[in-house]
């Protein structure tokens, strides 16, 4: 190591992600439908991002963009000073494997797999013989609490235990980054609770960067970092001035649910 | 039934930066083994196609091995027969024996005459093909005597014949003709003394299905008979046959060999075989149709499992992988327990008709089934192929699947 390069290393958060003026658009010349326009942020090493939007913002475009699977119509993407879409497929898929963990808000599972195997496809990918990717898979599973189950078969689970141990799969190889697509969208309250929880230790416990896609703004408070999208279009909102953005949104929200109870009397008047 | 993947050697599972061949299998296997009905059924498929065919083969080459042995018998392949087109221009006598024996790579070479003649025993008489032949002659036709002994070369006045002839003689019991006298009566060609002897029985065999009778050649000899009707040689290898048989041609005359027969026999060998095969072809079709259908369903099923194992990490060509090795694993696991079942049901066959040839006098025993190293070996790499082609657009299709699109499907 040379001198010059520690103090970047001392840096308190380097960025991580530098996604720089991202285009998406669908469809044909003339019925062109821009998903994201000229999207530009960064994210910050062991941040907490939430991506909040309503659905059909550009959250889950963004979201296939940011995991590799689909490379934005103009602009570009860099993971510490590397363009993945510069890589071949097979380097993509590798990084893929390495350096991201995925937690979706259904789970998917490799069905003729048990749960520890499930959880090992990441390491399976990245060539790690059986044994020890297997051995590695308890061990995150032994950190959502769900080794019991490590033998059964993943589809058997109830839906709260299935997000656990998406979550353990997600921190297997650890991943620099891990990107959570709504991961409380399928589950009550507690459970959802459980899985922000989990997330969150991630981020303060093993000082790994989260991003979180939702339109749910129970979560927004737990966010450092806001990356609020709204038709295609991304307002980029640091720590301090989320409490006021979640505020704003709450009274939209009460504003809305008085209008709704108005409407309901009437109905019952009638 | 639990089926457990096999242990393989560490070395196989040696780390890289993309999954491990070793590993791909596992999740075939895997994925072979979760769902048994489906895979039991299209296994099945192939085992009765595969075992069709195979039993069908190994029935056809038995059948053709029965045949070649039973038509030469125990004449060596080394051995070339040689007769003149025409013996007044170009004769088989002692100067073209010479000529001949001296040719490279002749081992052994022997000579006969054969005349049409008489027979008289004690009363009744016989027409008879008479041979004159030499000690090597007799020895290279692999003569087999059933009782008495061939000619020796002190021999003079003996003779040995076959129960063809005793036959037309009106003789049951072939011992009671050894060391009696028979009267032999050859006439030769215009103007030559006929030959008339008295001869002793000394031998009896079972060949040939007209009345045959073999004397010492220098019975011809002395009566003044220069050009034999045969001459029999033996190469030193069964290389040279076919050099050796040009060479003698181009002197004249004409050769058969064994090799003769055995081409022909395998040729209509060939066709009858074809014929089997293609019975067999119909159950395989069907068999590589199921298989089709079942990899098509088996990704269309699986196209959400692609699209997660994709976005986890692995490559599209890891998927392309996965598909080939699942085809080639039912392929061949048919294959192998097709063979195994066509050769046990063509051991059970066959014990049973050696029972029923027995139990009706046939002494030899004998194999209905040849199932030989190259055609298990041919049927394996042919299945092998089978499945490389069979998995070909489910192959393309899983490597071609879009995770975003399959993660997406409800």
């Amino acid at each position: 190591m040379s001198d010059s390069q520690t103090p970047t290393k001392k840096q308190v958060k380097p960025s991580i992600i530098e996604a720089t003026a991202i285009s998406q658009s669908f469809g044909e010349e003339g019925v062109r439908f821009m998903a994201l326009q000229e999207v530009s942020f960064k994210i910050l090493h062991n941040s907490f991002t939430v991506v909040y939007g309503p659905s059909g913002s550009g959250k889950s475009t963004l979201l296939n963009i940011l995991t590799g699977l689909q490379p934005p119509t103009t602009g570009k993407i860099v993971y510490n000073n590397q363009n993945i879409y510069e890589l071949d497929s097979d380097s993509l898929a590798q990084f893929r494997a390495s350096r991201i963990g995925i937690i979706y808000q259904q789970n998917y599972w490799v069905k003729s797999l048990s749960v520890v195997e499930n959880v090992a496809l990441p390491l399976f990918f990245r060539g790690y013989n059986r044994t020890l990717a297997k051995e590695l898979a308890l061990i995150a599973l032994e950190r959502v609490r769900m080794q019991d189950y490590a033998t059964k078969n993943p589809t058997l689970l109830s839906g709260g235990e299935q997000q656990r141990v998406a979550v353990a799969r997600a921190l297997v190889n650890d991943p620099m980054i891990i990107i959570a697509d709504e991961p409380t969208g399928s589950l009550d309250s507690k459970n959802g609770d459980l899985i922000m929880d989990l997330l969150h230790k991630a981020q303060t416990d093993s000082m790994r960067t989260i991003i979180l896609v939702t339109h749910n703004m129970e979560y927004l408070p737990l966010a450092d970092h806001l990356l609020h999208i709204q038709d295609g279009k991304v307002q980029e909102l640091q720590a301090a001035s989320i409490r006021a953005t979640v505020d704003g949104l709450m009274t939209d929200m009460k504003q809305r649910i008085d209008r709704l109870s108005v409407m309901n009397q009437r109905k019952d008047h009638a | 039934m639990k089926l457990r993947f096999p242990r393989l050697p560490a070395k196989l599972q040696r780390n890289k930066d993309s999954i491990a061949t070793v590993t791909v299998l596992y999740l075939a296997w895997k994925n072979l083994t979760t769902k048994k009905l489906r895979t039991f059924l299209t296994i099945f498929g192939i085992i009765i196609g595969i075992g069709a065919i195979f039993f069908l083969l190994s029935f056809g080459l038995g059948l053709q091995h029965i045949v070649t042995e039973e038509v030469i018998g125990n004449q060596s392949i080394k051995s070339i027969d040689i007769t003149s087109p025409n013996s007044k221009i170009l004769a088989l006598n002692q100067e073209t024996f010479d000529r001949i024996g001296k040719l490279p790579h002749v081992d052994r070479m022997g000579r006969s005459f054969s005349y049409p003649g008489s027979l008289s025993y004690s009363g009744s008489e016989t027409d008879t093909i008479v041979y004159g032949v030499d000690p090597v002659y007799q020895e290279l036709s692999n003569l087999t005597v059933i009782k008495g002994r061939q000619i020796a070369s002190e021999d003079s006045r003996v003779a040995y014949l076959n129960t063809a002839l005793l036959q037309s003689l009106g003789i049951e019991n072939v011992e009671s003709v050894l060391d009696q006298q028979i009267r032999l009566l050859v006439p030769l060609a215009a103007g030559a003394e006929p030959i008339a002897e008295d001869l002793t029985v000394i031998g009896i065999i079972d060949t040939g299905s007209g009345g045959e009778i073999f004397v010492p050649n220098h019975l011809f000899e002395s009566a003044g008979q220069t050009s034999y009707k045969q001459f029999k040689l033996i190469a030193d290898d069964t290389n040279n046959i076919t050099d050796l048989r040009k060479q003698i041609e181009s002197l004249g005359f004409l050769t058969t060999s064994p090799v003769d027969t055995i081409d022909q026999i395998n040729q209509i060998f060939r066709f009858f075989n074809i014929i089997l095969v293609s019975f067999g072809a119909i159950g395989m079709i069907v068999a590589v149709l199921g298989m089709f259908n079942t990899l098509t369903i088996s990704l269309l099923e699986r196209t959400r499992e692609i699209g997660l194992m994709i976005a986890l990490g692995g490559r599209q060509f890891d998927m392309k992988r996965l598909f080939i090795i699942e085809a080639v694993m039912l392929s061949v696991a048919g294959a192998v327990i097709g063979m195994i079942l066509a050769t046990i049901n063509g051991e059970v066959i066959n014990i049973i008709m050696n029972r029923l040839a027995r139990s009706r006098g046939v002494l030899e025993t004998f194999d209905l089934f040849a199932t030989p190293y190259w055609l298990v070996m041919g049927i394996l790499a042919f299945m092998v192929m089978v499945g490389l082609a069979v998995a070909f657009f489910p192959a393309r299709r899983a490597q071609r699947i879009n995770p975003i699109d399959a993660l997406r499907r409800e």
